[in-house]
């Protein structure tokens, strides 16, 4: 099914509104949902405009989009769980296989990287990545 | 049985893609994934303990190996690691008069494990005292 719709707000029955920019700008535009500890790669649980996540090295995970973004200068976060039994963990965003590497992220791809103490990389069984533009 | 995509990648290591099943796996692979990739079934990966050495897997032709000699180093740098990191901030605790914590201690306790399991393939002298 084909079609436009064109608006300003969007209401409800109820009369509670919102611009449609906060509809077009306030909706993520990619998310993926990945257990990186699962035997020998990924398993993606869910994902939303991700095509694929590559497994580049402990901790470091290359999402690729289904769709191309207008630019490469869209805002994401990430989430991590800790490395259970292991480490509490962090993730950084635009980082590769070294913290000093910078991966420059682009329309179609961003890469992330898990890391504990020590700046030692790790997996985690529960990776999230929400993008916005 | 589910099909990935191999490559080698810049690290002289393995490269994995999982698709997500939004696209067929050869619009991936066209896609998302260098020239030479191949596709493969996922069971064909090295499974169990051989896993836990992602970054030591070494491809030749579709055939994934495991560098043992590179595994043990991995494993002996991310030990060391953390336990130089884990030992400064000890070190701050007691300058600072903070008592370690738990999580410490669970910490302490799995470097512990740790050490012992390397040292029974290599050195001790190449291991950091925690």
């Amino acid at each position: 099914m084909a079609g436009t719709i064109a608006a300003d707000v969007l209401m409800d029955g109820a009369g509670n509104s919102t611009a449609m920019d906060n509809a077009i700008y306030g909706s993520a535009k990619a998310w993926v949902n990945f257990n990186a500890i699962s035997g020998s790669s990924c398993v993606i649980r869910t994902s939303y405009n991700v095509s694929s996540v590559t497994y580049n090295s402990t901790g470091s995970y290359t999402i690729n989009f289904t769709n191309a973004f207008v630019d490469a200068n869209y805002s994401w976060f990430t989430t991590t769980s800790a490395d259970f039994g292991s480490d509490w963990l962090f993730a950084n965003i635009n980082t590769t296989t070294s913290s000093a590497t910078e991966a420059v992220p682009t329309t179609t791809s961003a890469t992330m990287q898990l890391y504990g103490r020590g700046s030692t990389t790790h997996n985690s069984k529960y990776v999230n990545a929400v993008f916005f533009r | 049985m589910s099909q990935v995509i191999i490559h080698a990648n810049s690290n002289g290591g393995v490269s994995v893609t999982v698709p997500t099943g939004e696209l067929p796996i050869n619009e991936v692979l066209a896609k998302d994934c260098p020239a030479g990739a191949i596709i493969v079934d996922d069971s064909t990966l090295p499974q169990g303990a051989d896993s836990s050495f992602f970054d030591a897997w070494e491809l030749s032709g579709s055939t994934i190996s495991v560098n043992f000699t590179k595994a043990q180093a991995i494993k002996l740098a991310q030990y060391n690691a953390a336990a130089v990191a884990e030992a400064q901030k000890r070190q701050l605790n007691t300058l600072a008069g903070i008592a370690n914590d738990v999580a410490d201690a669970d910490f302490t306790a799995k470097l512990q494990a740790d050490r012992a399991a390397i040292a029974a393939a290599t050195t001790t002298a190449q291991l950091v005292a925690i």
